[in-house]
Order: structure tokens, then C-alpha cells, then sequence
């Protein structure tokens, strides 16, 4: 299918910053944090993920584009590693320690390994369709 | 092995398949992930890692069973 089968979401990519921030000053993460709830919220398909979907950073993030891509389902697509404070925050979110996670209307369906399992038993097309 | 100790009854198959210590595989069987998600049992597994997982261990890729003499659901 085509390239462009995700959105950009120009919020998570990081701003040049006029002031060096602090890496874990309190309340610093909430902005973010409210960034990716409302990412997770405002998309129905959304896969937080190592790379991006033309040149995934790692094998497990690649499988699970290649999963959805294989779909045809259009998904967003957020690159995790621009922001160790993204992963960060995207973790206590979810309670999930790994990346990719990918989240269907809201809910967190899993990484690469449930992701593939669920395409392989073909739940995953009742999930996502 | 660590997985065993941490979630009674649950037998591991863990494979290094890079063999550096930080990539595995593992296929958990245990009674204890009866009645739950597949996202439930494998926080379970997680759990057992804390914040090794990204740190120490790059990867774990993870398939969790119900013993086979427990019904499915």
C-alpha cells in the first residue's frame, strides 16, 4: 500500500528549546504525559514505536508495522526515541516496560509479540476491524 | 530460573539467542495466568524484571500458556 498510511503527529516530535530543560524536574514529564494520553485518545489506531514506519530502529517495531501495514488499517505513528522522556512517560501510562505498544480506541493491545500472535490467530482483524 | 521462582507453578523456557545476556526469548506456561489477558499474563512476566527490562535486558520476547490440562478460558 502507500507510504503514507500513518499520520505525523507534530506535537511528540521534539522543539528545539530556547532553555535546556531538565531531564527530570517534577512536573516536567506532564506535559508529555498529556501529549501522548491525548495522541492515544485521538487516534483510533496508534503505534508508539522505535523509528518510524519507512526506516523502523528496530526489529521488533518493524514487525508490528509490517503486521499492520499487511492489514491495510491506517494507524498513527509516534517515534519514541527523538525523547527518552517520551518512553518514559508513554511506560507509565501503560504499564507496559517495551516498545512498540501498539493502542486500539484507547486500549493498549500489546507489543510485537502479542500483536503477532493476535495476527496469526486472526484476532487481531476482529480487533482492529 | 528467575521466572519460576517469582510466579508459582509457572515453568520458563528462556533462550539467550543472541548469546550476549540481553536478548531472550521465553515461553512461560504457568496456572496462574488462567483468567487473564494476554496483556495481564505477560505484565506478570515483566513484573519478575522491574526495571531490568530496557535496561539490562534489551528484549524479551514472550509467549505465555495456560497449562495444557486447564481449560483455555
Amino acid at each position: 500500500m502507500s507510504a503514507n498510511q500513518f499520520d505525523e503527529i507534530p506535537m511528540l516530535q521534539p522543539q528545539p528549546s530556547p532553555e535546556p530543560a531538565p531531564v527530570s524536574a517534577p512536573g516536567e514529564g506532564n506535559a508529555i504525559r498529556e501529549a501522548i494520553a491525548e495522541a492515544i485518545d485521538q487516534h483510533e489506531v496508534i503505534l508508539f514505536m522505535k523509528g518510524t514506519p519507512e526506516a523502523p530502529a528496530c526489529g521488533f517495531s518493524a514487525r508490528t508495522v509490517a503486521v499492520l501495514q499487511s492489514m491495510e488499517v491506517p494507524f498513527a505513528a509516534v517515534d519514541i526515541l527523538p525523547d527518552p522522556r517520551i518512553r518514559q512517560e508513554l511506560s507509565a501510562i501503560s504499564n507496559w516496560p517495551t516498545v512498540p505498544q501498539l493502542f486500539v480506541k484507547g486500549e493498549l493491545v500489546g507489543g510485537c509479540d502479542i500483536v503477532c500472535e493476535m495476527y496469526e490467530s486472526g484476532e487481531l482483524a476482529q480487533t482492529l476491524l | 530460573m528467575r521466572i519460576e521462582a517469582a510466579i508459582p507453578g509457572a515453568h520458563a523456557e528462556v533462550e539467550d539467542y543472541t548469546g550476549g545476556g540481553d536478548h531472550f526469548r521465553a515461553t512461560v506456561t504457568a496456572a496462574a495466568f488462567e483468567g487473564r489477558s494476554r496483556i495481564e499474563q505477560h505484565r506478570l512476566v515483566y513484573e519478575v524484571f522491574g526495571a531490568e527490562i530496557g535496561g539490562a535486558i534489551h528484549a524479551l520476547a514472550l509467549k505465555t500458556q495456560i497449562p495444557a490440562h486447564l481449560p483455555a478460558h
